[in-house]
């Protein structure tokens, strides 16, 4: 296992990741996303778990793309591998639940889209914030964000890549399971856990099979339109400085 | 544009994106962190700050600061110049 991810099954059959990268605060460097990868192979290959908790750092739960992916991209080098962990999720049998008590930005906050039950903390923040860097939202943003925030919550946030704080979500509404104080985003995530553990395992994998299919689509579709417009954003001279003066610091 | 508008501005966004401030008087010669902000929450008064005084101060520029004063006399050079 590398040192970037934690994963253990417990006695309940709840798998437990925690992507652990304290150094590089969780965001998508090429090894922490073939950590990902690994851990999520390791635990199907060894386990038939009830449902997975997946967490982050205290302060970050994670913060998406690296600078370098996204000179790369605007190089016209061409890197998809982040999408591999958005369809390693929707494509996942069992239920997956965001325990998200640091912020999530961008890519990160789409690990929480692809998860099926999603728990924030008050304190924290969350972004979509492609577009403050030039680009085009990714990794299936476009689509799959609405189910979570409502439409025209996720419309404002991908426009504006506003980083809303959990409290301010709270008061908007919006589908996010449970909006907490960071202390209790695990206690609760461990709870509904615990409730889906004492299911039919079967029955679980019959219905996560079922509930994903819609979101395994919109993922489909979001790919194809993300592609291009990435194409066209990532090759806008602009962009390339932007990208620069946004992780300047 | 007065340095006291400036901290009044601050301020104001300091109260509106931290919670439980409702009540409180900002202290310029505090820093954020003080008043419970992350670096998110920093980022987030900064931004708003500066489209409500309609000023521009590269990120680059911000990275020394540690209180509000600083912060309010950085954004009276910018808006000055």
């Amino acid at each position: 296992m590398a040192k970037n991810m934690e994963l253990h099954v417990d006695e309940f059959n709840i798998a437990h990741l925690k992507m652990n990268d304290v150094e590089n605060k969780n965001i998508f460097s090429n090894d922490f996303i073939r950590g990902f990868l690994a851990a999520m192979d390791d635990l199907e290959a060894k386990y038939k778990p009830h449902a997975m908790i997946l967490s982050g750092l205290d302060s970050v739960f994670c913060a998406g793309a690296e600078k370098d992916t996204l000179i790369d991209l605007s190089n016209g080098v061409i890197d998809v591998k982040d999408l591999l962990m958005s369809e390693r999720l929707v494509n996942a049998e069992y239920p997956i639940i965001a325990a998200m008590e640091g912020h999530a930005m961008g890519g990160g906050l789409v690990l929480a889209l692809c998860s099926d039950i999603v728990i924030a903390a008050r304190e924290s923040r969350y972004g979509a914030v492609f577009m403050n860097m030039g680009f085009t939202p990714g990794m299936g943003t476009t689509t799959l964000l609405q189910g979570l925030m409502g439409d025209f919550v996720a419309n404002e946030m991908m426009y504006t890549g506003k980083r809303f704080k959990g409290s301010e979500l709270l008061n908007k509404g919006t589908n996010i399971n449970y909006i907490l104080p960071k202390k209790d985003v695990m206690p609760k995530a461990l709870d509904i856990a615990l409730q889906i553990s004492e299911k039919n395992v079967k029955s679980v994998y019959l219905l996560k099979y079922t509930l994903s299919s819609k979101k395994k689509k919109l993922l489909i579709d979001a790919r194809l339109q993300e592609d291009m417009m990435h194409k066209l954003s990532f090759a806008y001279p602009e962009t390339k400085d932007i990208i620069n003066s946004f992780y300047a610091d | 544009m007065t340095k006291e508008k400036i901290i009044e501005v601050i301020s104001q966004n300091i109260i509106e994106n931290l919670d439980d401030l409702e009540n409180e008087t900002i202290d310029p010669m505090k820093s954020m962190k003080d008043y419970g902000a992350n670096s998110l929450d920093m980022i987030e008064v900064v931004s708003c700050s500066m489209r409500e005084l309609n000023i521009k101060v590269p990120r680059a520029e911000l990275a020394d600061i540690e209180t509000i004063d600083q912060l309010a006399d950085k954004f009276l050079a910018f808006a000055e110049a």
